[in-house]
């Protein structure tokens, strides 16, 4: 779990590269610098590419997550509709552990504030909420914000393996 | 001939009384000081290396001011007093209305030159001979009471209380002992970190985390160490460090040797991730492993329902070169566990169809009736014959696979106190918190292991000796490069849950670093 201060350090230091060029994309960043990726986690499983200059392995976990992902923004689109708030719940957990495993730390506190607005409870779960819309709404934002949190993800992650320029290590 | 009292105190220290006359000088209170304190100055220093120290009372409070009336002198520094001064006349100048116990004169000594010497404390209340308190004593438990099923290693409980505590033995483990190791390495720096082990008197599986042996500390995100009773750390220790009685030629890793060198190939190491890596794998794994990453030869139950997730541990477990399984759910965890022969189950807590919790309580009330292992209240009851009639579909077919209760480490995605205490209530023995931290993993299944491997006495030492066989022989107690040709052939999946018979290559896996 990174500290609030860390992300904050992060997030300042970056604001302050977009400001100086403002045009650049900020994916330039080498990958420990992302914001939005718990690096010490998803190094875990770099690591695990040992010498394959290809990352296969990361590769697969990475995009086997994406399919994940977005295959759960669809259910949880559906489940809206049905005001399933228990299946909304159980969806924000699943992808919470997943999303979690690879370091996307802003991904995965969204999906918990789901899973929590879907046990009828606040976002942070600590209280309860009676009302059955107000949970609904909540989720709805949440699920906003994280897809918008998940499509940068993608963006740094695809250029980060697919990208040209992009020979790491 | 007018006795007064005097408060003195060593620096930091608690002030004592010495009885001085009225002409007594500053020279008389230091032969008196050193008689006090004999222990701690008597030994290293004479009366004149002394320097006796007073210290006004301003600015102290007022309240501790006895004579408000009275105004206070600055002329009155705080000052080393002359060795030719009358104490009294000192006292009386300083502390008009007499020398309240805070008051107490200073005494001071020049550091010890020597080498030699034991330096005095400052204080004789953190006097010397306070060695750190092994826990001696440790009385018979029934964590892990005499297998009733299992053709090795006889021993009557009550002779392992005979066991010298210099000798840790393997016996240890079998009969539930866990003597303390004062001679070994890995139980001294051990005991540095956290207390002792403590004991509570319950046979049952839940532990009740004190916090002083929850490791919260920044070794690794968010990922808590529970080790049972803080016992699971002994027997890890044993399991790295001891020397069994009946089979002298187990090596003794070393700790430090294999920080680097743990299952982790070798990083990138031209990449700063690949040092940070390995900074984190010395800074977090001071002990725990065996030499050259080599794992026991144990069978792990991953149930995770996340294909991610499970993908992952999966690829970790073969990097460990551990057999392992996976389940998707509860229900399949348990049904796959009851084939029998797994050492350690990786329990993801919510799951569809059967939860993690759930499926822990099966197996926990499973293992009980057919009286695997820990549950009975004292090791003689848990005898077979004692044992009540198991239902048929309680029975588990292959009884000879269940040395021992399996270990259930939990993965819970939060880090609630209140989630951590539900799964150690429901029966998993650790827990580890998602995302899972590689580091903590790998120690969670070597530490386990290591206990597991230990438990399966017998099956261990046939891997043993059919490894020793193969290698001709040449692997002889602490011969280290030995025990680095005992690689196991593992990772792949067994047949049907049936535990597959260990093999081992004799390849020498080539040094890293």
């Amino acid at each position: 779990m990174p500290s609030k201060d860390t992300d904050t350090t992060t997030t300042t230091k970056e604001t302050a590269t977009e400001e100086r060029e403002s045009y650049q994309p900020n994916y330039v960043l080498p990958i420990e610098k992302w914001d939005f990726i718990d690096y010490g986690t998803f190094e875990q499983i770099l690591e695990m590419d040992d010498e394959d200059e290809e990352r296969d392995f990361s590769r697969a976990i990475v995009h086997g997550f994406m399919e994940q992902a977005e295959q759960t923004f669809k259910e949880m689109r559906a489940c809206l509709e049905k005001k399933d708030l228990t299946q909304l719940s159980s969806l924000g957990h699943f992808l919470k552990g997943s999303s979690a495993t690879l370091g996307l730390t802003n991904v995965k506190d969204h999906c918990e504030k789901i899973q929590n607005f879907g046990l009828g409870r606040d976002e942070t779960g600590t209280t309860n909420i009676e009302d059955p819309e107000v949970s609904l709404t909540g989720i709805r934002s949440a699920l906003d914000e994280m897809t918008k949190e998940y499509e940068r993800a993608k963006l740094h992650l695809t250029e980060y393996y697919e990208g040209p320029g992009n020979k790491q290590s | 001939m007018l006795n007064r009292k005097v408060w003195v105190k060593r620096p930091g220290g608690s002030p004592t009384i010495v009885n001085v006359r009225e002409d007594d000088m500053v020279d008389d209170v230091r032969d008196m000081a050193l008689k006090k304190y004999q222990n701690a100055l008597g030994r290293s220093y004479d009366a004149p290396d002394i320097s006796i120290k007073v210290v006004p009372r301003h600015p102290r409070p007022r309240s501790l001011d006895h004579t408000p009336g009275r105004g206070y002198d600055s002329q009155l520094g705080e000052r080393t007093l002359n060795p030719d001064e009358t104490v009294i006349r000192v006292l009386d100048d300083y502390f008009p209305g007499g020398q309240s116990i805070d008051e107490a004169l200073v005494i001071e000594v020049p550091p010890l030159p020597s080498v030699g010497r034991r330096t005095p404390r400052p204080s004789p209340h953190h006097g010397f001979g306070s060695h750190h308190d092994g826990h001696p004593g440790m009385e018979s438990n029934d964590y892990f009471p005499p297998m009733p099923l299992t053709g090795y290693s006889q021993a009557p409980p009550t002779s392992s209380s005979q066991i010298s505590l210099r000798e840790p033995s393997i016996a240890v483990l079998t009969t539930g002992q866990v003597p303390n190791l004062p001679g070994s390495p890995g139980g001294t720096s051990r005991r540095n970190v956290r207390p002792g082990a403590r004991r509570m008197q319950t046979s049952s599986p839940v532990v009740r985390p004190s916090p002083s042996e929850v490791r919260t500390s920044g070794d690794g995100p968010g990922v808590v160490l529970m080790p049972r009773q803080g016992r699971s750390r002994v027997n890890s220790d044993a399991s790295n460090t001891a020397q069994p009685v009946q089979a002298p030629s187990i090596p003794t890793p070393t700790v430090e040797d294999n920080s680097q060198k743990a299952s982790t190939p070798p990083a990138r190491m031209s990449s700063p991730l690949a040092k940070k890596f390995k900074e984190k794998k010395q800074h977090t794994s001071p002990a725990g492993l065996l030499p050259d990453g080599a794992v026991p030869p144990i069978n792990v139950l991953i149930v995770e329902d996340n294909v991610i997730n499970l993908k992952l541990l999966e690829a970790f477990m073969k990097r460990l070169k551990v057999r392992w399984q996976s389940a998707m759910n509860g229900k399949e965890a348990v049904d796959k566990w009851r084939a029998g022969g797994f050492h350690l189950v990786l329990m993801d807590i919510q799951l569809p169809v059967m939860n993690g919790l759930d499926a822990t309580k099966e197996i926990r009330r499973l293992e009980r009736v057919n009286s695997i292992g820990a549950f009975s209240q004292s090791p003689s009851s848990s005898s077979q014959e004692d044992a009540p009639a198991v239902p048929d579909e309680d029975k588990l077919p292959n009884s000879i696979l269940f040395k021992s209760p399996v270990i259930i480490v939990a993965l819970t995605a939060s880090s609630l106190q209140s989630d951590r205490h539900e799964a150690l209530a429901a029966g998993c023995n650790d827990f580890l918190t998602k995302p899972v931290n590689f580091i903590w993993l790998e120690r969670k299944v070597t530490e386990w292991g290591c206990m597991q491997a230990l438990i399966d006495f017998d099956g261990w030492r046939k891997w043993k000796d059919f490894t020793k066989t193969e290698n001709g022989g040449g692997n002889e107690g602490k011969d280290r490069k030995g025990f680095r040709n005992q690689r196991l052939i593992t990772g792949q999946k067994g047949q049907n849950g049936e535990p597959k018979r260990l093999e081992e290559k004799s390849s020498l896996i080539p040094p890293i670093g």
